[in-house]
């Protein structure tokens, strides 16, 4: 018996996407902020900032939307948010010196209760448990 | 920002938050009580933020005048938005979508409240 994908904005999803919708916003104003009023103090980090914030955008619609399409979006960029957190945060533990500003990324997501961390891995089992099969 | 609406927001946030989690728990939709519910705690957050934004405009300076604005904008707005998407299917986990609604905007008053104690106001 093949069974159809169920679609990823349905019951429990809808949490998952208003976290990733608060995740979104924040990330994408924080880093806003930060280009605007002091983006030669770090720039590298406030990139990073404004790429998850565009990363968390990409992985909300991908799992809001209903077609092929939008599932494939969200498995890329949910994919894309667990590695950039693994790497930023690896980096982030072993030298500071590259990032002298925070990114929601920094440190497993330290900075917001390693949220992005767990985040992409709930997001992962998620998009899997409605796959078609 | 006054310090004793600072608590009442909190507080209301904090029962919102556990209100929508119980009613999830229950395996109840969000229901006309919940509305009324969010209605409340926003129209306590847009008195906060009225307040804040007459001090502000007013000659108040802070650390981060920009960032302070846009959290208070967020205070109000999120709150709204979530209800909105949580009421489009009446399911259990409506509610769940109102408790991060609520801790999220809890976050953004933890930040206005953190910017506004920085300027010494």
């Amino acid at each position: 018996m093949s069974e159809a994908a169920r679609a990823t904005s349905s019951g429990p999803g809808r949490v998952l996407i208003a976290v990733y919708g608060v995740f979104a916003l924040s990330a994408t104003a924080r880093a806003g902020v930060q280009i605007a009023t002091r983006f030669g103090e770090a720039p590298v980090a406030y990139l990073l900032s404004a790429l998850a914030g565009v990363v968390y955008i990409l992985a909300t619609i991908g799992l809001a939307g209903h077609s092929p399409a939008a599932r494939r979006l969200g498995w890329a960029a949910v994919l894309f948010e667990l590695i950039g957190v693994l790497t930023i945060g690896t980096i982030t533990v072993f030298d500071t010196g590259d990032f002298p500003d925070d990114t929601v990324w920094s440190v497993y997501g330290r900075g917001y209760g390693f949220v992005p961390l767990v985040l992409p891995l709930v997001g992962l089992w998620w998009l899997r448990h409605t796959r078609a099969r | 920002m006054i310090g004793a609406l600072v608590v009442v927001v909190f507080v209301a946030l904090a029962a919102l938050a556990v209100y929508g989690i119980v009613i999830t728990a229950l395996n109840r939709p969000p229901d006309a009580w919940t509305k009324r519910a969010v209605g409340a705690v926003v129209a306590l957050l847009v008195v906060q933020a009225a307040i804040a934004a007459v001090r502000v405009f007013g000659g108040v300076t802070l650390p981060e005048t920009t960032t302070f604005l846009i959290y208070l904008v967020v205070s109000i707005c999120v709150l709204p938005i979530a209800t909105q998407f949580a009421a489009a299917e009446p399911t259990r986990w409506g509610g769940a979508v109102v408790a991060v609604g609520a801790i999220a905007t809890a976050v953004a008053v933890w930040r206005l409240q953190g910017l506004w104690a920085a300027a010494g106001v």
